[in-house]
């Protein structure tokens, strides 16, 4: 218990310190508890998600950095890997390939190469895995680019509360 | 299941000194034995106890956590003269080395040898009883070697080390060096120091004593051993062993015949 909040403080220091080094990713503890994170991700260029904002939640177990965190997309997304009602994420680092070198930041980083790099072969969204898996790239693009509009990018005229 | 790259490339690698686990500055450095990546000692057993418990049947291996590479064991509490290791399988350790290593493991911990001054070194040298070879030498180096280097493989380092001894003591015989006794040992003990130092390192000072000693002995490996327990055991007795009368019957038939006063090699 006692690490896992040292290690996030430290985490969090260097969220603080090196703000804007990455500008596709923005992490944001809350307020009154270092085990709830939220995280902010560009959408990846040349993907469908280009130009969409997408949110993260993070909780932290008490035993991390031995344990992973656990991940889910707040905002809709129409990807292979991503459950299409929880936001529940497949992604190898986040169960058994997991290291306690990943910090927060990374693991924002690996989510942002997935959304580059569906993995349709072991799908949570199998709408989406299966109209990758028989070729139907277009479709596949035209269905992400849809949600991508619908939920991750702001709406037209009204003010944008995902600023990055 | 999507496979994401590497943890150990774009830019997870932390600032050196910087544990990778806490990502704090690191305490008490521990690394792994094939990839030598660095960690808080506390921070890497932890590491490979939970992986241990998660897995039903004993691991033999932990992935490092920045490169994946399969290690065996944590080296740690090192300081040039010492080292510790933790073997992720506890029966690896029981494995690789006998009693005997961890036995003579302890001479070499402690700052004084067992055998300081127990033997006549002087008139090994004034003697010239170096011509007579000693047979176990091969055995006993090659154990010693283990122990300090906690390798297995040791044949090189041993095969150099005896060449070494085995060039100077030719020379010796064939009557090339003029110097005084006292000078010759020095030139001994500088040539094998010198061979010995790259491979065990911090340890070579007390190695190259107790070599000499094991030398000067005459005994075999078995009888060696046991003065040393002996000295162990009776530490008030330190006085030197006389060679005309050993101290243990039993180890009379182990000495080798130079031990016999008769024996005289003119100079």
């Amino acid at each position: 218990m006692q690490a896992s909040r040292a290690r996030l403080f430290k985490e969090y220091k260097e969220v603080q310190r090196e703000k804007g080094v990455d500008p596709d990713i923005q992490l944001i503890c809350d307020d009154s508890n270092i085990f709830k994170w939220t995280a902010l991700i560009k959408g990846p260029s040349e993907t469908p998600y280009e130009g969409g904002v997408f949110q993260l939640a993070f909780a932290i177990p008490e035993q991390y950095p031995l344990l992973p965190p656990q991940v889910r997309f707040l905002t809709k997304i129409f990807h292979p890997n991503v459950h299409f009602k929880t936001g529940e994420i497949c992604l190898d680092i986040l169960k058994n390939a997991w290291s306690p070198a990943w910090t927060l930041q990374s693991v924002c980083r690996a989510i942002i190469a997935l959304m580059s790099h569906p993995e349709p072969d072991s799908p949570l969204n199998c709408d989406s895995g299966n109209l990758l898996r028989s070729g139907d790239v277009r479709g596949y693009r035209s269905m992400a680019r849809m949600y991508t509009k619908l939920a991750a990018m702001p709406k037209k005229g009204a003010e944008s509360s995902h600023t990055l | 299941m999507a496979v994401s790259s590497s943890a150990g490339d774009d830019g997870l690698r932390p600032p050196p000194q910087q544990c990778p686990i806490c990502l704090q500055s690191i305490k008490q450095e521990a690394y792994l034995d094939r990839c030598f990546h660095s960690f808080c000692h506390q921070c890497i057993a932890q590491w490979v106890q939970y992986v241990g418990n998660k897995n039903s049947e004993s691991m033999t291996s932990i992935k490092c956590p920045l490169c994946k590479t399969d290690n065996l064991s944590i080296v740690y509490g090192f300081n040039g003269q010492n080292f510790q290791r933790q073997y992720v399988n506890p029966k690896l350790e029981q494995r690789s080395f006998s009693d005997a290593h961890e036995f003579r493991m302890k001479f070499y911990i402690g700052d004084k040898g067992p055998t300081d001054g127990l033997f006549h070194v002087e008139q090994y040298w004034k003697r010239r009883k170096y011509l007579q070879k000693n047979p176990w030498l091969q055995q006993w180096l090659i154990r010693e070697v283990q122990t300090l280097s906690q390798d297995e493989d040791v044949e090189v380092i041993v095969h150099h080390i005896i060449g070494v001894a085995e060039i100077f003591f030719k020379r010796q015989q064939n009557g090339e060096n003029k110097a005084t006794p006292e000078q010759q040992r020095i030139q001994f003990r500088t040539l094998l120091s010198d061979a010995a130092r790259p491979f065990l390192a911090g340890y070579t000072e007390r190695f190259i004593n107790e070599l000499e000693s094991f030398l000067v002995s005459g005994l075999n490996v078995e009888a060696y051993d046991k003065v040393c327990m002996q000295q162990i055991s009776e530490p008030s007795s330190s006085g030197s062993l006389d060679s005309s009368s050993p101290c243990d019957e039993t180890l009379q038939h182990v000495y080798l015949p130079y031990f016999d006063e008769d024996i005289e090699i003119d100079k």
